[in-house]
């Protein structure tokens, strides 16, 4: 069964009584288990793509299933529900809370829980152990290096185990050996830990670490 | 309460803007508790006074004499039982810092009609028989350690009372107050023989020498408006008028001689609390303003809008919170000393132990907690209402 499926997804703004279309019937399935990245030049629609994928934007029309569940068809407050407990999401430029520590700000999804507040740090702690960033849970954002901050971040996407990542140029602000530390990060969330990750990049060299590259152009699937 | 930790860091996020913010309701709260409860003390001071008792004063203003023949004029009126003198003297101790209201009378009619005011027999007869001598609250005993049988000198702050200097007094009796009237009797005040000051100063006050009012006990105090329309009929066609009023009138004249003060100090806080309003509302805008991209994650990582927003007024809330708190603490701390002032001293004098009222202090923290809200509120619903994808767009 595909983790995601897309069907005949059509996004459409209007800016100025000027529909801008975005996504053109777009359909895409990612299998359970699967790395996939979507690159395309800008304005293609890979990023609306991927907010539609994890639950932050709604289409014009067109259905987005992910894990069995429509996410098209939910009102804000169970789409908000789900994305707590379904998607982690990955951020370019980390958007880690600056005056929470490392370890509050990877514990932040798991407020929206039932879990004590033990159980909070202690699955938090163990989420920074999986990046390798156990020994800097009590540093500031503005502590730690770029690399470290994403990795914060995706340990931050990671703690609730949701059922895909989603990944928007996730090394597009770091240097190339903090790039390849995160990409190995993210192989070993794929390979290890069987995350679906879906990762929007403009990097070929990123993108040839996915299983599969989707190219996106005027709001189509290309290959 | 799990979120709480998450808001209060928020606050601290830039705290010099914070501070700023906490200062300004602080200094909101604690202006708005002081005013009103000197207007609460105010009202209570002329809420107390004696029914039975009326005041005859100059009828242009408290601050000219009345001629002495006006005292027998005044006994003969039917319904007036007992006339004393009372003249304000502003004698200064040592300094002006050292100020307590003290006033001339004439001792034994004046006594007789307040006898809310206790003093031992044995002092109080020293205190007659002793020219010099000087009655004075226990307050003011306290504070400056006054023993009976100390000397001291005073001088006036009224130009004419001190053309020879200083005037000596003996300390003979310290009064205190009887409990059941308590609440109209000011201690930190000091009383000595009007014939002193008038054989002192009637070479050289001419008419200043006179009397400052005469109070006056009536029989009935059902005919007490009776009574002073005789008394001022009696002396209208004299070169001084009086005027002749209640005390509690007499005393909320005197309050207002400082002006409309119920409504200035209304006034004053309405401002000042709408004002506060406004920076406490400029400062959450610019919070969440700042705070977009943040509010965007929260919601990506699950939060609802109404969490979000939530999330938000709770922050203006707690500022209101802290700021109320603290306003108010250091009104209750300030209106406790606020009787030792010279002047609120005088007029909240009947009131030592005063303190912040639990109404007054309702009414402010409802103030405060509602201008927190209400500064949180607008920014709020605009983080509750804000798309994600707008607002991780760069502004």
């Amino acid at each position: 069964m595909a983790s995601v499926d897309v069907q005949n997804l059509r996004k459409v703004y209007t800016r100025d009584s000027q529909d801008i279309v975005v996504l053109d019937g777009m359909h895409l399935q990612v299998p359970d288990g699967e790395f996939v990245a979507l690159m395309g030049p800008s304005g293609s629609g890979k990023a609306t793509l991927l907010n539609c994928i994890a639950g932050i934007d709604r289409p014009t029309s067109g259905t987005v299933t992910v894990g069995g569940t429509d996410v098209t068809s939910l009102s804000e407050g169970a789409l908000a529900k789900w994305r707590s407990r379904h998607v982690g999401f990955i951020f370019q430029f980390y958007n880690l809370i600056p005056v929470l520590t490392a370890v509050e700000n990877v514990e932040l999804p798991l407020l929206l829980t039932n879990l004590s507040k033990e159980q909070r740090r202690e699955r938090a702690l163990t989420a920074l152990g999986v990046v390798g960033l156990a020994d800097r849970a009590t540093h500031y954002p503005r502590q730690l290096s770029g690399g470290q901050e994403q990795r914060v971040a995706i340990a931050r996407a990671i703690v609730t185990d949701p059922d895909v990542l989603v990944a928007d140029e996730p090394t597009g602000d770091l240097d190339a050996k903090s790039a390849e530390d995160i990409l190995n990060l993210m192989e070993t969330l794929n390979h290890e830990f069987k995350k679906t990750i879906v990762m929007v990049t403009h990097d070929p060299r990123a993108a040839a670490r996915a299983h599969v590259e989707r190219h996106l152009d005027k709001g189509v699937l290309q290959r | 309460m799990k979120y709480l930790p998450y808001v209060l860091k928020h606050l601290k996020r830039n705290w010099i803007r914070a501070a700023s913010t906490l200062a300004g309701l602080v200094l909101c709260i604690f202006l708005i508790c002081v005013l009103q409860t000197v207007l609460d003390a105010m009202r209570q001071t002329t809420a107390d006074a004696d029914p039975s008792r009326i005041i005859t004063r100059h009828a242009v203003s408290v601050n000219f004499r009345l001629p002495l023949s006006y005292k027998p004029r005044i006994q003969a009126i039917p319904g007036v039982r007992n006339v004393a003198i009372w003249t304000f003297f502003g004698g200064i101790y040592r300094d002006l810092k050292d100020y307590f209201p003290n006033f001339a009378v004439e001792s034994e009619d004046y006594f007789r009609m307040y006898p809310e005011y206790r003093i031992p027999p044995d002092q109080y007869q020293e205190y007659l028989h002793d020219m010099q001598g000087l009655v004075m609250g226990s307050d003011v005993a306290a504070k400056y350690g006054f023993k009976i049988g100390d000397q001291i000198q005073m001088e006036s702050i009224q130009p004419l009372y001190r053309v020879h200097g200083p005037m000596k007094f003996n300390v003979r009796a310290i009064y205190t107050a009887e409990p059941a009237r308590a609440s109209r009797v000011n201690l930190g005040l000091a009383f000595f023989h009007f014939k002193y000051l008038y054989e002192t100063v009637k070479d050289s006050a001419g008419s200043y020498a006179g009397a400052g009012t005469y109070n006056i006990q009536i029989a009935n105090p059902s005919q007490a408006a009776a009574v002073m329309r005789a008394i001022d009929a009696n002396f209208e066609n004299s070169d001084v008028q009086t005027k002749t009023e209640t005390e509690g009138a007499f005393l909320a004249g005197f309050v207002n001689l400082i002006g409309n003060l119920s409504g200035l100090l209304n006034t004053v806080g309405v401002a000042v609390a709408f004002t506060i309003l406004l920076v406490t509302s400029n400062t959450m805008s610019m919070a969440v303003r700042e705070r977009r991209t943040e509010i965007a994650v929260l919601k990506t990582l699950g939060f609802s809008g109404g969490l979000v927003m939530t999330l938000v007024v709770v922050e203006g809330l707690a500022l209101g919170v802290i700021g109320g708190l603290v306003g108010i603490g250091l009104a209750q701390g300030a209106v406790r000393y606020m009787t030792q002032l010279p002047f609120m001293g005088f007029i909240l004098g009947n009131f030592s132990g005063l303190s912040v009222s639990p109404v007054v202090i309702a009414i402010t923290f409802s103030i405060t907690v509602g201008v927190g809200t209400a500064a949180g509120f607008v920014p709020a619903f605009g983080a509750y209402r804000a798309r994600i994808t707008d607002m991780l767009r760069p502004a």
